[in-house]
């Protein structure tokens, strides 16, 4: 099998049987600090691959479409060839890691809501962090697959915390990468494991890489430790819970707005002078019964076509998060 | 012959319509609810959309009866060149089923507007204005969204194939802006498709059929239409 990209923790192999498919190698390596950190842990691979297998097949299982598609001797995943987008996301749930030395902030505290950030895939620069409209003013990511990669981030950050917390573990923060397959499909990519994720127990104790990233326990028993406990949890009670998307419907540049002008009269009368312009729009609050996903996005612009909207005098705008 | 005269939850002119088409000869109305779905319209040798306010004007005026399953039925009868009216809501319908060009936007004045108007029969050739050329009808309109709106293109094609119907006009006749009641483009009333065997209006014909309703001019259309039904 001809290597097609080799990474610092794993290999990406030509599939010889598809095509449409490629190989994922897990090595036994560990890095941290952008490789500046490196060391061989036997069994590490494996324990990768296996939690990465557990997990992508469990997000699948609630609707969220990735690249795997079955394991293989290796350790190996079969997986759908996907470009790879430029930018990953990382959503958070409490201060851990990089984000509390950028914001000078002690490990642990809670965040008000989940956090989704992007960051710049760019070892050279050392993976910056990047502004949402960063990434759509360099026309790394549209505006669509933003939003896209934000709901699903929050779906899978939803889907991991209730796996865990069956076991009592807190899921801190992961990071997920996108790729775009033959199809178009846009699907979470990469591996899903201690190696991307922060997982603590009661204690505050971790069971993920910050173990080898601060010499602070061994790396290979928490892994197997944490391979045990996802194999004690069961997904099947998790229920598939309903995402929200909107979409806003505006009249046409250039079409008059009848209702906007009478708007604009109430106000003008009420005194705000500066009001130059009122257009009446609507907005459409779309309850999902699952995550998304690019045919459920597809859906979306149908609905618009056939219904939500008159393309004659209406433009539309699906919200994604 | 037999027309179907569709209702849907919000219509509210279907007996005034079955009243009218019943007292011409050769006019067989039946009602048809839209939850029958198309299979009654299959003995139709013409369908009737009347006005209302389908499902509340809800989304858009006509835009929630335009994707009901009766619809693929009006399609069919449409395509066989059978004639199909639609009457203020029912013509926000058939254009929103995308079965007439353009869109019935809201009126310029952002209000409901009932009242008498005249209206010009225009440059078509369709059955509906047969023996009515250039005449003045005065016939009464109804409704909040009666601004038609089109393309350029959809506009220039319209009057290019002599498919405006009816045009909101003075007492002389002229199509002035002083007149046009709801800002519609280039004072449209009522419009034709392709063949000429589908036909959407605003004003309200069944309303101007009878003396004492003020006026009878309203009625050479609905005639000029059940026999359009009786043709081969």
């Amino acid at each position: 099998m001809s290597v097609i990209r080799e990474g610092k923790v794993k290999r990406v192999l030509e599939d010889p049987e598809s095509s449409q498919h490629v190989i994922i190698e897990f090595t036994n390596f560990v890095t941290a600090g952008d490789g500046a950190k490196k060391e061989e842990l036997e069994g590490k691979g494996r324990l990768a691959c296996d939690i990465t297998e557990f997990l992508l097949q469990y997000l699948s299982d609630k609707g969220i479409e990735t690249h795997y598609v079955e394991t293989l001797e290796g350790p190996k995943i079969r997986c759908f060839r996907a470009a790879i987008l430029p930018v990953e996301v990382v959503c958070r749930n409490v201060a851990a890691g990089s984000f509390c030395r950028r914001y000078g902030i002690d490990r642990g505290i809670e965040l008000s809501e989940p956090l989704v950030e992007f960051f710049l895939k760019d070892d050279k620069l050392g993976d910056p962090l990047i502004t949402e409209e960063a990434v759509m003013r360099l026309q790394l990511v549209n505006r669509s697959d933003i939003g896209f990669m934000k709901s699903i981030a929050l779906s899978v950050n939803h889907y991991l915390s209730e796996l865990f917390a069956q076991q009592n573990l807190r899921l801190v923060d992961f990071k997920l990468e996108f790729g775009r397959t033959a199809d178009g499909r846009l699907v979470v990519a990469d591996e899903i494991s201690g190696d991307t994720m922060r997982i603590w127990n009661k204690e505050g104790e971790s069971l993920d890489k910050d173990l080898f990233r601060e010499d602070s326990g061994d790396l290979l028993s928490a892994y197997v430790g944490l391979l045990d406990i996802l194999r004690k949890t069961d997904p099947k009670i998790i229920p598939i819970r309903s995402e929200e998307v909107h979409v806003m419907v505006m009249p046409k540049e250039g079409i008059k707005n009848p209702p906007g002008e009478v708007t604009r009269k109430g106000l003008i009368r009420l005194g705000f002078q500066d009001v130059k312009e009122v257009r009446v729009g609507k907005e459409f609050k779309i309850v999902l019964t699952r995550p998304l996903t690019s045919s459920l996005l597809k859906g979306l612009e149908l609905m618009n076509i056939k219904l939500l909207t008159n393309p004659i005098a209406e433009t539309h705008e699906v919200r994604l998060s | 012959m037999a027309i179907a005269v569709i209702r849907f939850p919000g219509t509210n002119n279907e007996k005034d319509v079955m009243r009218v088409l019943a007292s011409i000869p050769g006019g067989d109305p039946y009602l048809v609810p839209n939850y029958d779905g198309p299979g009654p319209l299959a003995r139709a040798d013409g369908v009737f959309i009347p006005g209302g306010f389908s499902y509340g004007d809800y989304l858009r005026a006509g835009a929630v009866a335009s994707v009901e399953a009766i619809i693929d039925g009006v399609v069919e009868i449409a395509k066989a060149g059978k004639p199909v009216i639609g009457i203020c809501n029912g013509f926000q319908i058939l254009a929103e089923a995308g079965l007439l060009p353009g869109v019935l936007l809201p009126n310029k004045s952002a209000r409901f507007v009932c009242k008498w108007i005249n209206l010009r029969t225009c440059e078509t050739k369709s059955i509906y204005t047969e023996g009515l050329d250039s005449a003045i009808l005065r016939i009464p309109i109804a409704h909040a969204e009666g601004n038609y709106y089109c393309s350029e293109e959809d506009l220039h094609m319209l009057k290019g194939e002599g498919r405006v119907s009816f045009r909101y006009c003075n007492s002389e006749g002229e199509p002035t802006q002083e007149v046009n009641p709801n800002g519609s483009l280039d004072n449209i009333a009522g419009i034709v498709n392709e063949r000429g065997n589908v036909l959407g209006m605003m004003p309200h014909p069944e309303r101007a059929s009878r003396a004492i309703l003020g006026s009878t001019d309203g009625l050479a259309i609905l005639e000029n239409f059940v026999r359009a039904t009786k043709a081969p």
